[in-house]
């Protein structure tokens, strides 16, 4: 599913180097996590496998379901099957949430070859999937994200996910900010959507979050290189033990 | 020491009306001296074919909502392609001996309420009468037709009596050709009543729009204004709204849609002479190519309107390094209790929502549509009429449509 090979990145105009050669290899069906303290390029992984601009890839290779995933744009890796569920999901004043969703649904069939969603089909997937998340339709009436709490921010990112059902998942700290119950939701919406033929990255700094999304593997993220991966016992050593461990050589 | 100046073509040709210019503070971006480059003689009716105006007519994206709808073809009243208020709530007076100014005209100082009472022949009275709801909306078209290079002078007084309300659509539109059009428009909304009022300024691509809406308020009365601007070469429009009774509101709303060297400004006064009312100020204006937007807003608390409650904004959004937006807050505050602001913003597209609706699958050129559009819609979300707010939505998706690269 996703090939990342000695992966590079500096934050454009700034010449600082983010990450320094991370190697991944996500198969289909797989759930990987990846923990790492603050600052060690985390969301910055998560950006550029995203496409958002603002940084220069200086070496490395980037191959999701063979095709260079670095190539194409947002859209175009929205519509292949990648999806990244936000940090910090963005609020759009005056563009209706449906609407939104519906527009997005429906670019992404239409990239991909496929028929344009019907409305009350659409509304009925909407509803189908909203109630799960216990995202009201109140909530859905409202602008993008809009005067969401942070936890319905986060639920409503795994609204989007769901809908528009993508191959790659990628969510960037997705517990943060969530108290135990929203937690409990959101892990419930993410389990609800894995799958033989899809795949999840999992990127969070607590080992809570994994008690509830068991991930396949663990990988600890260090000044942009993966130092250590393992099972998901890993991340309870972590819990236990800190990065400090990892982040040893620190002048 | 005032300075003459020596008449332009156009002055000329207003019989030696002094038109408003740049070292005129409230025209100092909109220099009518300069903008007026031709003479433009007033005249009143039309030279163009039937045809032609049926088209413009047919272009009004507000027809289908109106019961009544009255016509206006370069400065004449239309009563042929009119239909006319079925007897009852409404009374129209048709007024062919010369137009007086309403009791609805402040003591401004309004060269282009004095341009139109120099040279309107004939106006349109309407009365909604005491009492009365007249939900189906009201609809004025004012066609010009670009036909010869002219001005046409346009005026209409509504009074919304005393517990009356209506909705009055307006509708500017045009021909291709160079063509001056002053309209004015003096409204009396009586106690307790209400009037709404959706214009849209879709004056034809060498037109130069020159329109003044002059409007007052009695007690516990409120006025729903919302302009959309996007016809003409250059747009004045001006509106000067008092109170007079307490306990009224006033919302004025505004969207902006000018591309290529459009150029369009907006003044308003808001005059807060008695206490107790509340008054707002929104315009959302899109500027793309070289087009220049330009808002100002004044807002006057007198010194016993205590407890005044006067906001103003007005965003921009700027879709090239190119474009150019001016704002001019203004308060002028006498009283000690009011509770007054500005804000006025201009910047381009969000690059962190451009993002999050791409990382959605939504494709550049769309995305920016959508946030184009959402942008833009602020403006009219406060429209009360469902049907005529979805237009205007359609109108700014048209604009939009035109705007993407072939």
């Amino acid at each position: 599913m996703l090939e990342i090979k000695n992966l590079h990145a500096s934050i454009e105009d700034e010449n600082r180097a983010i990450l320094n050669g991370i190697n991944l290899t996500v198969n289909p069906g797989e759930v990987h996590a990846i923990m790492g303290p603050n600052g060690s390029g985390k969301s910055t992984l998560s950006y550029i496998l995203s496409g958002r601009e603002g940084y220069d890839v200086t070496d490395g290779e980037v191959l999701y379901k063979g095709q260079d995933l670095l190539e194409m744009s947002p859209d175009e890796r929205a519509a292949k099957g990648v999806f990244l569920a936000f940090q910090y999901p963005i609020e759009i004043p005056g563009v209706a949430t449906m609407q939104f969703l519906k527009v997005a649904l429906n670019s992404q069939r239409k990239a991909r070859g496929e028929g344009e969603l019907s409305t009350p089909d659409f509304m009925r997937l909407v509803k189908e999937k909203s109630a799960a998340l216990n995202i009201s339709q109140e909530m859905l009436k409202r602008p993008v994200n809009v005067g969401f709490s942070g936890g319905e921010k986060k639920r409503a990112e795994i609204l989007q996910m769901a809908v528009l059902e993508p191959s790659l998942c990628i969510l960037d700290e997705t517990d943060s900010g969530l108290d135990i119950d929203a937690l409990k939701l959101v892990a419930e919406g993410v389990n609800k959507l894995r799958s033989p033929d899809r795949a999840m990255i999992v990127i969070t700094h607590y080992q809570r979050l994994l008690d509830y999304i068991v991930p396949d593997q663990v990988h600890v993220l260090s000044k942009g290189r993966i130092v250590k991966s393992g099972g998901k016992e890993l991340a309870l050593e972590l819990e236990r033990n800190g990065y400090a461990e990892y982040v040893g050589d620190a002048a | 020491m005032s300075l003459t100046l020596a008449p332009t073509a156009a002055e000329t040709a207003y019989q030696g009306f002094a038109l408003p210019h740049r070292r005129q503070e409230d025209w100092r971006w909109t220099d009518l001296r300069q903008l007026l480059d031709q003479a433009y003689p007033p005249t009143n009716g039309t030279k163009a074919s039937a045809a032609e105006i049926d088209r413009l007519i047919a272009t009004d994206a507000l027809a289908p909502f109106a019961r009544a709808r009255l016509v206006f073809v370069d400065g004449a009243f239309d009563k042929a392609r009119s239909k006319l208020p079925a007897t009852g709530a409404i009374t129209l007076e048709h007024l062919t001996h010369g137009a007086p100014p309403s009791s609805a005209r402040g003591a401004y100082d309004d060269p282009l309420a004095n341009l139109n009472d120099r040279f309107c022949r004939e106006s349109l009275r309407l009365t909604v009468k005491a009492g009365t709801a007249e939900d189906a909306p009201i609809a004025l078209v004012f066609v010009s037709t670009g036909h010869e290079a002219v001005t046409t002078c346009t005026r209409a007084q509504i009074i919304v009596e005393k517990g009356a309300s209506a909705t009055l659509l307006e509708t500017h539109i045009g021909g291709a050709g160079a063509y001056v059009a002053s309209s004015l428009i003096e409204a009396s909304i009586g106690d307790d009543a209400r009037l709404d009022r959706v214009k849209i300024a879709e004056d034809g691509q060498a037109a130069i729009h020159l329109a003044s809406f002059h409007v007052k308020l009695g007690t516990q009365s409120s006025l729903n204004d919302f302009t959309l601007t996007q016809g003409a070469k250059a747009t004045r429009q001006q509106t000067f709204a008092t109170f007079t009774g307490q306990h009224s509101n006033i919302k004025v709303a505004g969207a902006y849609l000018l591309n290529g060297k459009q150029h369009a400004d907006t003044k308003i006064t808001v005059d807060h002479a008695v206490p107790h009312c509340t008054s707002r100020e929104l315009f959302k204006c899109v500027m793309d190519d070289q087009a220049r937007g330009i808002f100002q807003g004044k807002v006057v608390v007198r010194k016993d309107a205590q407890k005044t409650d006067g906001k103003q904004s007005s965003n921009a959004l700027l879709l090239s390094e190119t474009a150019e937006f001016d704002a001019k807050p203004e308060l002028e505050i006498f009283a000690d209790d009011v509770v007054c602001g500005h804000g006025a913003t201009s910047g381009s597209l969000n690059d962190d929502y451009l993002f999050y609706l791409r990382a959605r699958g939504i494709p550049e050129d769309e995305a920016k549509s959508l946030l184009i559009a959402a942008f833009a819609s602020e403006a009219f979300d406060e429209v009360a009429h469902e049907a005529v707010r979805e237009a205007l939505g359609e109108l700014t998706q048209g604009w939009l449509i035109n705007r993407k690269p072939a």
